[in-house]
Formats: structure tokens, sequence, C-alpha cells
């Protein structure tokens, strides 16, 4: 069927992700709508039971603070203990202060390490690798020529397992590549039937959270989607750009 | 014979297979010729007393079913009394104009930032599925069977799980304090 021998080389490229683990930050306005909601939670709900105790407790106080001789409590009696609505509150905060989360900030976020998965665990990250095209080595999301007897898909898959070896367990969202950046070769290695290069990139999710890659053959990154100017060229940029929603 | 006709009124419910229609009381030993008219008398007996019975037990049923099954109340929408007490009610100090200025800007706002917010979204969704139809033409203009590859569904794509952000990640080596859930919802039968 495919007997004239098409000119454009078909490559398939691979846009890992690495979802985000934390909550982004809020804003401004999105701040001051949760206490405005929160206010008007407040001022439409009833007194819990545990605030009526406390409101009771505390009148009890203040009224044997006023009345110090002759209030004769059944507890002042006998002499047990009485653990007050207050105390409980306070032993709750205690609590809560010793326990000392992770931080949202990792030290590689400090650093601006960009090989490890650990930074900007707010936002989406994704693989760039080195990779030598023509005489140029590029920045570029890992790609690999395809070859006649698999789908495209089955060659993002082969770029990623080049790349990051076999045991990677990423989620390819469908069979279908999400862009396109198609290229013209120079005209100097130009012929007849190679006229320049059609890269499809598919899109996939990182599923395994410790991943150390150990036998990573070339120099890679983990950058969000801002970052992606700093690497990429402008005209390849614009393309990725449109298929990543951040 | 009295202590016969006794025991094959019980029959129906724990004796053997009849062999053939022929042997009329599943319990006879074959000691002699069967007497026509007592095992019929028997057996119309039986019958008449078994559908009395049945047709009882459907009265009932019926009688029972004509009744409308009870609601199942849902618990939530079902304030127990003891939140309706007057000294639950909070006592704070009314809105002054200034605050009920404040907060109704407060709402404009919003209603612009979630429409800027929605607008973004749309547009990403947009520009994604562009850029995707225009790489599925290209592949059309390449090759139709990687075409028809490409737009075949992805059966193992759903059912798709993933579990959300956290406010924190994970704190590595942390050893949750032990306990039991102990389920108390009240399951309710019609």
């Amino acid at each position: 069927a495919n007997a004239a021998r098409r000119p454009w080389r078909l490559f398939g490229a691979m846009c890992l992700l690495r979802l985000p683990r934390i909550t982004q930050p809020l804003e401004k306005e999105e701040e001051e709508m949760a206490a405005l909601m929160g206010q008007i939670e407040l001022e439409k709900s009833h007194y819990s039971d545990h605030e009526i105790r406390k409101l009771e407790e505390e009148e009890r106080l203040k009224r044997r603070r006023e009345s110090p001789d002759d209030d004769d409590d059944d507890d002042e009696g006998t002499g047990k203990t009485v653990i007050m609505a207050q105390d409980l509150e306070d032993k709750w905060e205690q609590k809560f202060l010793r326990f000392k989360a992770a931080p949202r900030i990792t030290d590689a976020d400090k650093k601006n390490i960009r090989t490890s998965l650990n930074r900007k665990l707010d936002s989406n990250l994704m693989l760039l690798v080195k990779q030598k095209i023509g005489n140029q080595e590029l920045w570029l999301l890992p790609q690999v020529e395809w070859q006649p007897g698999e789908t495209l898909r089955s060659t993002a898959e082969r770029a990623m397992a080049t790349f990051l070896g076999d045991d990677i367990q990423a989620k390819i969202l469908g069979n279908a590549p999400y862009g396109i950046y198609k290229y013209k070769f120079p005209r100097a290695i130009r012929t007849e039937d190679n006229v320049g290069a059609k890269v499809f990139f598919f899109k996939a999710f990182l599923q395994s959270s410790d991943f150390t890659p150990t036998e990573l053959k070339a120099d890679y990154l983990w950058v969000t989607k801002n970052e992606l100017g700093d690497y990429l060229k402008p005209e390849y940029l614009k393309k990725v750009n449109r298929f990543l929603l951040d | 014979l009295c202590s016969f006709s006794s025991c094959s009124s019980l029959v129906p419910q724990r004796g053997p297979l009849r062999g053939s229609h022929w042997q009329s009381s599943v319990l006879t030993l074959r000691t002699s010729l069967p007497v026509r008219a007592q095992p019929k008398k028997k057996k119309k007996v039986d019958v008449k007393k078994e559908q009395a019975q049945k047709d009882r037990m459907k009265k009932k049923l019926k009688k029972l079913e004509k009744v409308a099954p009870e609601l199942i109340p849902i618990e939530d929408f079902i304030t127990p009394l003891k939140y309706s007490d007057s000294n639950r009610v909070r006592s704070l100090p009314a809105l002054s104009p200034e605050e009920a200025e404040r907060r109704v800007l407060l709402l404009k706002k919003w209603s612009l930032f979630k429409q800027k917010q929605d607008e973004a979204e749309k547009k990403a969704i947009r520009s994604l599925v562009e850029s995707q139809q225009e790489a599925l033409r290209e592949l059309r203009l390449e090759s139709e069977e990687l075409y028809q590859a490409a737009i075949r569904r992805d059966e193992g794509l759903f059912p798709f799980q993933r579990e959300g952000p956290t406010y924190t990640p994970p704190l590595p080596g942390y050893d949750p304090p032990e306990g039991k859930c102990v389920d108390i919802t009240k399951v309710y039968t019609q």
C-alpha cells in the first residue's frame, strides 16, 4: 500500500508529565473569599456541644471568683479534678504544634537542582533530554524514529524506554498523538525522498512516585511549563505549548 | 391403616419421589393390591387442605403488601430536636453597613476572577483539541493505517484512578497512630 516512499521521516516523541503532589497556593482573591465564607458560616451556625460546655464552665469560674466563700460545688467538696473544655483545647493545640509536616518547598527547590523530581511539587514537571539531531545537540522531548511495523504509540513508548529504562510505569493517554512538529532538513542534506521530519507528540503521566533513573544515557532535566522556554527552540516550543494544560 | 393416613398427610414435604403414578402412597410397602377407594380419599383431602393453606397464606401476603412500604428516613435531613434549643443561637454583633458593602464588592471581584479562570481553562482545552486535530490530519496524510491505529479506542485507559494532591508532601518514615475504624451507620430494611 505504501509503495511510494513518503518524503517525510516520522518520529514519535513522549511528553512525560510528573503530576503535582501538593496543592497550589491560593490567589489573593481566593484567600479573601475563603475567609468571607468562613465568616458567613460562623454567623449562620449554632453553638456546638463543646462550645456550650466551654461557656458554662466560664460562667461557673466567674461566679466562683466573684463569690469565693460560699460556693459549694460537689466537685470542690470531694476534691475531684474536673477537666475543663479549655484544658482540652490547650492539649489539642500542643499536640498539633508538636507535629512537624514535610516542607512544601524542598531542598531541591532551594538549590534549583533541575534534574531532581522533588522540586516544584505543586506543578507538572516534564522530561527533557539532550539529543543529537543532524550535527546539533538540542534539548528535546525524548524522541525516536518510527520503524515500519509499529504504531506511533509504541514508537513513543520505545522512546521513553530508551531514555529511562524498561521498568518505567507511565499511563499513556490514548492512542492518538497530541501535537505535531514538522521541519524541513537544511538544503544540504535534503534529497528527493527525505525532505524533512514530522515529530508526533504523545502525553503520559508518570505513575511511580520515587523514580530515580539509574541507566540514563543522556543529559536529562525535569522542567515546568514556564521553564521550557529556557531550553526549547521557539518554533518547537510553540507547538509543544499548545497541548500543555497548566 | 389409621397410622398410614396420618403419615401420608405429611408425606408431600419429605417423602422420596414416586416411581410411577400408579404408586399412590409413597411410603407403602407393596403388601397387597392397591385398594382404589382409600388412596383416592386421602389424595382429595390432602389436596384440599393444602390448597386451603396456600390460599390463606396468599391472603395474608396480599394484606401485608397492600400497606405501602415504610420510607427509609434520611438521617441528614432530620435535625435532632436538641439543636433547636434557643440557648444554642449564637450572639454576634450585627453587620455594619461598611462590612456589608465590603462583602458585596468582594463577591463581585470573585465572580470576575472565576470568569477569567474559566475562560482561560476553556481556551487551553480548545487549543489542545486543535493541536490534536492537526496532528491527526498530518498523520492521515502520511499513512492511512497509522491513522486508523491512532483513532482506535484505548481500552486500558479507563477506569483511570489517581490520588489527588495534598497540602504537604508525604513525610518519609512517618508512623501513623494505630487505631480501628468502627462503622456505626444505621442500616434500615424496608
